[in-house]
């Protein structure tokens, strides 16, 4: 079985970094996820049962464990921890003492009755980053309300502008679209993730801190071009936020992603189509005119790509200076030439002992490269190592 | 714009990145109190400074929100004198960031060996489309390519529609990524003295967005497009309401907030087809239908206040009007009012967490002008005096 403490981690970015986690939510477990693969040893507070995410579609169909959860907490360590009770809340005591970083989504309201209202622990651990990451944050006038993935997307303003493109013209009755999975959680995770670093980069200097993160705030920020454009005076909408022409076209044998900004990649467009008549059309020099005529010249390149094989299009478009790129499904991503060869995935042994190959990181360290891999916890397993 | 008390004080970035990811990054960690030189041309500006008419309008509309609090200078990396300075900047800097395709760096001579023989502790991001190594890493792209090739844009969809693509908070995200991996890296810096550079891979950033779906896809399984839907809740979805193109979202997790939404909407909650939550993910289809019906009759923003009252999942699916007027964003000052001389008073996005001891975060002042901040920098920092610069603008080093 894999050590969820390499003995590498030594020489890893967080080396030596403590990092607590109460995590209900998947912007709480993406944050220390983020720093689990950074080298920080991650200590999960689980509450009796487990947590919610073990149980968090999608589940892998033989064992019914959850895809979710081995994704965001491989590489942690699980404590059972009922801070309701004198005895989890001696527990809690001790793992906060222990920690840098505590990252935690308990909500506003249930925080004092257990013990982690930032008064509270900002007093008794001075030197603590205390950062609370919740669906719309911790002070507000919503701050006691809840959400899920798909309000959380549509309260910070991106999903009311999906679908654009292909999408939007094949069903343009339908409701807006969100993005798969649980982005919203990650930007929100990924924001404590920043949060909390920052907060410890001062720390040594000026002491711990207590941080407020806000999913629906994350999103917003992520989405801060349409904010921007507002000020300019338009109000976006899923159906006019398109590219006038490029996007996505359906080839011989998938899907293509095709975009052209620039003037020489415009040349380099009409050199792939083979130089077509229409495209020798002197006003169409002027990226103006190509605006207007977006459709028109949609029409042109779904005629052509519809004809063409996905690789062929891909392979002579990158040559050519031209942005394109096929629609990859999940196992053509996992098997992916080019991800194999950065080494994007590791092995990890999941909790029924199920080896299953798991994202590291989204980004790489040249100098002191990330291991990866590693286990998914079961559940209360330090607990069960110390009596062992 | 001294910030002593901001988190970051102190980290000062060589900036050479451009378009939408990169600085964001470097936003970002501007607006936790870094202080970020932004090193452009006047031959080369930052794309996003010159208009381009990607929505069929010839303005430079999205600069701003990822150059605010920037200091801006000028140096053509033509010029071997150029590159020079440059270095010298980098050696009196924590850390550089740069999002050109991979070997331009290298090729101007600001590679991360290059910079390390002027600064022996230096962290480098290099921010790319398909990152530094690899049989792709020659590949260009934008923000709906790094979802098509990473499989966030094929698993998002309607489940009987194509793939979708991804637009600005592709960037975005990946440039918070690389702002956590920065950190990490002047974090290690601290910790061993040693040298680090970053590279991220901005479609390795949509691939984490579909961590789960790569795990399915390791054991054999085919994850499937799940449009509105989820595997584990229902109702879950975003409805019609009475209000055109005022649509509400709502997910219910459990029987208890399934009884809650019937009885916020005045309906029973009896029919034995949606009385558990395996029941109603069966009847998904058929529950829908009955939400549809429900719904339409409903004001959206009434309904989201109760439902959430009731403890279910709810909220309107907002408009950027909406949100520049919510006062929830306006008291945390996830919104926040901006204003210069020549610029009328509009919206940004504030700091990206509240900090309790501290308020000296966010944006403080707005995107420089094409190497406004040159005395600083040139002058104080890297000891040019006037007849120096002179020499070097005659010369178009500094250009």
């Amino acid at each position: 079985m894999q050590s969820n403490d390499l003995p590498q981690s030594a020489a890893l970015p967080l080396s030596g970094c403590r990092v607590l986690e109460r995590s209900r939510t998947v912007a709480a477990a993406y944050a220390g996820r983020l720093l689990a693969a950074m080298g920080a040893r991650v200590v999960m507070l689980e509450p009796p049962g487990g947590s919610p995410l073990r149980k968090a579609a999608p589940l892998l169909e033989d064992t019914a464990e959850s895809a979710l959860f081995a994704y965001l907490c491989v590489g942690k360590r699980s404590l059972v921890c009922d801070s309701a009770s004198p005895a989890g809340r001696a527990v809690l005591e001790r793992e906060l003492d222990r920690a840098d970083i505590f990252i935690d989504d308990t909500p506003v309201r249930d925080r004092a009755a257990q013990g982690v209202d930032p008064e509270t622990v900002g007093a008794r651990f001075p030197q603590l980053v205390h950062v609370s990451v919740l669906p719309f944050g911790a002070t507000g006038p919503k701050a006691g309300w809840d959400g899920e993935e798909v309000n959380l997307l549509h309260a910070g303003g991106e999903g009311f502008l999906l679908p654009n493109g292909l999408s939007h013209e094949l069903f343009p009755d339908r409701a807006p679209l969100k993005i798969y999975g649980h982005f919203a959680g990650y930007q929100g995770g990924c924001t404590a993730a920043l949060c909390a670093l920052s907060a410890w980069w001062s720390a040594a200097a000026g002491g711990g801190q207590y941080v407020d993160v806000s999913v629906q705030d994350a999103v917003l920020s992520v989405g801060a071009f349409a904010l921007q454009r507002l000020g300019d005076g338009s109000l976006e909408h899923r159906t006019t936020r398109r590219f006038r022409y490029g996007g996505v076209f359906e080839a011989k044998d998938g899907f293509i992603e095709l975009l052209t900004l620039e003037d020489r990649q415009w040349s380099s467009l009409v050199e792939l189509l083979e130089q077509p008549p229409w495209a020798q059309d002197e006003a169409l020099r002027d990226p103006l005119e190509r605006s207007r005529r977006g459709d028109e010249i949609n029409g042109h390149v779904r005629e052509w790509m519809a004809r063409h094989g996905v690789e062929d299009i891909v392979r002579r478009a990158q040559e050519l200076g031209v942005p394109a790129a096929k629609y990859r499904t999940p196992a053509e991503v996992m098997h992916g030439e080019h991800e194999r060869e950065r080494g994007l995935f590791a092995p990890a042994t999941l909790e029924s002992g199920i080896e299953a190959d798991v994202l590291v990181a989204p980004f790489q360290f040249r100098c002191t490269p990330l291991p990866g891999g590693a286990r998914v916890p079961l559940l209360n397993e330090m607990e069960q190592e110390a009596t062992r | 714009m001294s910030r002593p008390n901001a988190p970051l004080a102190g980290v000062r970035i060589a900036d050479f990145t451009i378009h939408a990811a990169g600085p964001f990054c470097t936003h970002l960690l501007s607006q936790l109190g870094a202080e970020c030189i932004k090193i452009e041309s006047r031959t080369r500006p930052d794309a996003f400074r010159k208009p381009h008419a990607v929505y069929g309008r010839m303005q430079a509309a999205t600069f701003d929100q990822v150059s605010a609090n920037k200091l801006s200078v000028r140096l053509n990396l033509k010029q071997p004198e150029a590159v020079a300075l440059a270095k010298r900047l980098v050696s009196v800097s924590d850390m550089a960031a740069e999002s050109f395709r991979p070997g331009v760096m290298k090729r101007l001579g600001l590679g991360f060996d290059e910079l390390r023989e002027v600064k022996p502790d230096v962290v480098l991001l290099s921010l790319s489309s398909c990152g530094q190594s690899g049989p792709d890493s020659h590949f260009a792209g934008y923000a709906p390519l790094f979802g098509a090739w990473g499989g966030l844009g094929w698993m998002s969809g309607y489940t009987d529609g194509p793939p979708v693509e991804m637009r600005h908070v592709m960037d975005h995200s990946a440039g918070m990524h690389a702002a956590v991996a920065t950190l990490a890296a002047l974090h290690q810096r601290q910790r061993t003295g040693k040298a680090q550079h970053v590279d991220l891979a901005a479609r390795e950033v949509a691939s984490a967005m579909i961590g789960d779906a790569l795990v399915l896809a390791s054991v054999g399984a085919t994850p499937v497009r799940p449009g509105n839907g989820d595997l584990g809740m229902a109702p879950h979805g975003v409805y019609a309401t009475s209000q055109p193109d005022r649509w509400l979202t709502l997910a219910v997790r459990n029987d208890a907030q399934w009884q809650a939404l019937s009885r916020v909407l005045g309906q029973g909650s009896s029919d034995p087809r949606f009385a558990t939550i395996q029941a109603r993910l069966a009847h998904r289809e058929e529950l829908d239908q009955l939400l549809t019906r429900w719904l339409a009759t409903c004001n959206a923003d009434e309904t989201a206040a109760r439902l959430q009252q009731a403890g279910v999942c709810a909220h309107v699916s907002w408009n950027m009007q909406d949100i520049a007027a919510d006062p929830h964003l306006r008291e945390r000052e996830a919104l926040t009012e901006v204003s210069a001389p020549d610029i009328p008073q509009r919206l940004a996005v504030g700091a990206p967490g509240r900090f309790g001891r501290t308020d000296d975060v966010g944006i403080r002042r707005l995107t420089p002008a094409l190497g406004q901040d040159e005395d600083y920098v040139f002058g104080e920092l890297l000891g040019l005096d006037s007849a120096q610069r002179a020499d070097l603008e005659a010369r178009e080093v500094i250009l």
